[in-house]
């Protein structure tokens, strides 16, 4: 009889899960948190001010070492995770360098104490290891330091899973003033500090040199004479970047005029809402923006070049493998927008066809520099200024860091202070610029910069006569011999200045779903689905259907009107 | 006293069917009642992020994700598209695993022993290979450049022109997405109503299908008037057993649109939305899932009552009347 066992099953379910609910309520003795939004920090554990650091590394190691040592602790074990491309080792040797380095001074002052760093580093991206941190988190088996991605930050600091560093951190503001600005404002949040900085990347738009000379062949037109000056300057805006375009497939130079990522919108194209002045975030509201006028005009852009056939309609599908990378170091395309890990996967991933074998095969760091120039992202119009967009990774301190330790409720002070000066001593300048020549990221501090140019330095660093842990020299030796190339190190210092002008998408809790509406209608644009104006609406319908982004997004501005892509 | 209570309650008739069902029931208990009433419970709470003890056990406000569920659903301009997708590619998917599976079940039960082992054989490949790799396949397959193979051999045939992005051309959609995730899904669907169905046709008695066979019947009537009204009950339970998978599968059309193969909102049904709203590093709110995944539950469970009305589960159930 199936209408009876319906009503019997349900029944049953009810009554289980009052029984549960009843239980829990008779039960929980202690005030649940009732925070529904996530902006509110206050379940993150600030450290008392028991153990006040002063500045001076060696002073506040020493003093760390003492409160330990007293209470009969003679080995400090810590566990740091960390994500990415093989080569980005450094993102948990790092740790185990500067124990290294920190173990070295306790024993040259005849301290009894020792750091055991226990490390994990995962291939891929950071998104696994954030989920995975947060499911450890629940079981105490998480590790006391993370390498991952800063936009897992306000996630994390709203869940009160971050140690608050900013009372140690503002004792160490000559480590601090030393990072590029805008990278200290992504370890930031309500005005605290949740981390520390670890490397970066920048997003140059790249131009094809043989694609411009054959403009120039045919034309006349020299698109590259002082290109980089005139991006830096605004003279050159995504207006002009169109014209070159529209020359290069007018006159066979190139099949398309602009390529760019496929499938999620953040952050390579994001950039077009700061090259256009947008914004996405009012720090003083603590609410994501949509800058309706930037949208429009960014969406403009992507419908203009997919109309004219200079941008493939169903960009947002390639393949990276088989359709982006090819058609970008094949010359079949003016501009990229790429970032600066490009230039090194170009040497090491097989993109390229070689038209005297047919065959293929990686560029050489030669042919890369032979065949790219590179720009910042070119202001939006008129006025504007150039941009670049960078995503920080960072490392970052659980809240419970230490935990494995003895005595951890009585010494968690300690504990912590200690997990934070590990990560002063892993920005040491030449760990942060090793990570960087032999992953392609950029260095977090000028200091590191620096050292990038300095040629004695590097020729020591290709030779591993560095004084290193011998863990760490053992680790990165194969990939030392592959990377350390002039060629590429000249790049990553170059483009290191572009972090002057880099911006970051927000550390919003919601952010990731507004940049995936995002995606949504560049993908709708793109195909001519829908126009930038029936786009714009689109995405504040979306806005509009979540009830948690609905309160934290504010939309600001309209449409501007008689506005039109190209501008000139 | 009492351990003559238990004697004669397990030598009851009561006694026997508890004996023989408590396995099954505990399988069910643990496997399907627990993890419904846990999802439930969720969906009463906040919980996010993972964070069970912040979140697990509080019940201020049990119809939050409730309340969020229908806004969404009333607002989110494309919504509506996962809806229908949900609902037409179970339907479509249905009858090809159902029909595919009969009709693959008929030919290799027609077809000569060694032919017919080699062939099933053939369809439960789907089925064994991992989904990663299986979906990658088909990725290749119906890719919209020119390296797609579907493209490029139409295009060395002459038949299209220039490539065509299958699940995401505006032109094709939505049935172009459709067709991929009904394509795919059924292919991995249909081996097994192929597996239900042969063992049910094998287990006719052979002289049913010689009588019939001498009393002149053709193919076409041994299929309608012996070997169907044999296995009706199968067919019923594979209908019911796919109409369910197919609500709550995911898996392939997660990587198909993860791919970028079809396009997201035609391509997502609602259990991927489910998947995505609970696991994906944007959205994590576990909460807002389970409440999703609550109703994906109450609304199998209503389709699946009604399928068996329809199909007349009534009438298996009945006590045989003994032989005629």
């Amino acid at each position: 009889m199936p209408s009876r066992q319906t009503i019997a099953v349900i029944a049953v379910i009810v009554i289980i899960v009052a029984g549960i609910a009843a239980y829990l309520a008779v039960t929980s003795h202690k005030p649940t948190p009732t925070a529904t939004t996530p902006q509110t920090p206050t379940a993150t554990k600030t450290p008392q001010a028991k153990l006040e650091l002063t500045g001076n590394l060696k002073e506040d190691l020493l003093r760390v070492a003492k409160v330990l040592t007293s209470n009969g602790i003679h080995t400090v074990k810590f566990t740091v995770w960390g994500a990415g491309d093989p080569n980005s080792v450094m993102r948990t040797l790092g740790i185990v360098e500067a124990a290294h380095r920190l173990n070295k001074i306790l024993e040259e002052n005849g301290v009894d104490l020792k750091i055991v760093v226990e490390q994990r580093f995962e291939r891929g991206g950071g998104n696994e290891l954030f989920k995975e941190f947060l499911a450890a988190y629940e079981q105490k088996a998480n590790p006391d330091i993370m390498a991952n991605s800063y936009i897992h930050l306000a996630a994390l600091a709203s869940q009160g899973l971050l140690l608050d560093l900013t009372p140690y951190a503002e004792k160490y503001t000559g480590l601090l003033n030393d990072f590029y600005p805008a990278l200290l404002d992504a370890v930031k949040w309500h005005g605290k500090i949740y981390a520390i900085p670890q490397d970066t990347e920048a997003r140059p738009l790249y131009w094809r040199k043989d694609v411009a000379q054959c403009i120039y062949r045919k034309t006349g037109i020299n698109i590259l004479k002082d290109l980089a000056e005139r991006v830096k300057e605004g003279k050159v805006t995504w207006s002009t970047v169109y014209h070159y375009a529209e020359l290069a497939k007018k006159t066979g130079c190139a099949e398309w005029g602009m390529i760019h990522r496929k499938g999620t919108a953040h952050p390579d194209l994001i950039q077009f809402i700061y090259a256009f002045g947008g914004r996405l975030y009012d720090p003083k509201t603590g609410k994501l923006v949509l800058d309706v006028p930037a949208v429009y005009k960014w969406l403009s852009v992507e419908y203009a070049f997919a109309r004219a056939g200079l941008t493939p309609k169903n960009m947002m599908s390639w393949d990276w493998a088989k359709q982006i990378h090819p058609t970008v170091v094949d010359g079949k395309t003016l501009v990229f927008i790429g970032g600066t890990w490009h230039w090194t996967e170009w040497q090491t991933k097989p993109y390229y066809t070689d038209p005297k074998t047919g065959k293929k095969r990686p560029l050489t760091p030669e042919e890369v520099a032979k065949y790219f120039y590179y720009t910042l992202f070119p202001a939006g119009e008129e006025g504007g200024k150039p941009v670049t967009l960078s995503q920080p990774f960072v490392w970052y301190v659980a809240a419970n860091a230490g935990k494995d330790n003895p005595k951890y409720q009585q010494l968690s002070d300690a504990y912590h202070a200690l997990a934070f000066l590990l990560l002063v001593k892993a920005s040491d300048p030449d760990i942060n610029a090793i990570h960087s020549i032999i992953s392609s990221h950029l260095p977090v501090r000028r200091a590191a910069a620096k050292l990038l140019r300095d040629k004695a330095w590097i020729e020591k660093l290709a030779k591993l006569q560095l004084d290193l842990a011998p863990e760490v020299k053992k680790a990165i030796a194969p990939i030392v011999k592959a990377t350390v190339n002039p060629i590429n190190i000249e790049f990553l210092a170059n483009v290191s200045s572009y972090l002057e002008y880099t911006h970051l998408t927000p550390k919003h809790p919601y952010y990731g779903k507004l940049a995936s509406i995002f995606a949504d209608a560049v993908d709708k644009v793109l195909r001519g689905e829908m126009t930038p104006a029936k786009a714009v609406k689109y995405i504040i319908a979306q806005v509009k259907a979540d009830p948690d982004l609905a309160k934290s997004v504010e939309i600001v501005g309209k449409i501007p009107e008689n506005w039109k892509f190209p501008t000139s | 006293m009492g351990a003559e209570r238990l004697r004669s309650f397990l030598t009851s008739r009561r006694g026997h069917l508890a004996f023989f069902l408590a396995p099954a029931l505990t399988l069910i208990t643990i496997f399907y009642l627990v993890p419904l009433i846990l999802s439930i419970y969720i969906s009463l709470t906040p919980l996010k992020y993972w964070q069970l003890n912040r979140y697990l056990t509080d019940l201020s406000h049990p119809l939050e994700n409730y309340y969020r569920l229908f806004y969404l659903v009333t607002h989110h301009p494309d919504i509506g598209k996962v809806v229908i997708t949900t609902i037409v590619f179970t339907g479509l998917t249905l009858v090809v695993n159902v029909v595919g599976g009969l009709l693959l079940a008929l030919a290799t039960y027609l077809m000569e022993e060694r032919f017919s082992l080699f062939y099933r054989t053939l369809w439960l490949l789907p089925r064994m290979t991992p989904i990663a790799v299986y979906s990658l396949l088909w990725y290749y397959f119906f890719h919209g450049s020119r390296f797609g193979i579907l493209n490029s051999i139409l295009l060395s045939l002459g038949v299209i022109h220039k490539p065509v992005w299958w699940g995401v051309d505006e032109k094709l959609l939505p049935w172009g997405a459709w067709m991929i995730l009904v394509y795919v899904n059924g292919l991995v669907g249909v081996s097994f109503g192929m597996i239900i169905f042969y063992s049910a046709l094998r287990s006719i008695p052979r002289e049913q299908v010689m009588a019939a066979r001498v009393d002149g019947a053709t193919t076409t009537q041994l299929i309608r008037y012996v070997l169907i009204p044999s296995i009706k009950w199968h067919i019923v339970f594979v209908t019911v057993w796919e109409l369910l998978s197919l609500l709550t599968t995911y898996a392939h059309i997660f990587l198909l649109v993860e791919w970028g193969l079809i396009d997201k909102w035609w391509g997502t049904t609602w259990a991927l939305f489910v998947f995505n709203t609970a696991f994906t590093a944007q959205a994590l709110d576990q909460g807002l899932a389970a409440a999703a995944a609550t109703v994906l539950v109450a609304i199998g469970l209503v389709l699946g009552l009604i399928t068996l009305k329809i199909m007349g589960f009534k009438e298996l159930m009945i006590e045989p009347r003994g032989e005629l």
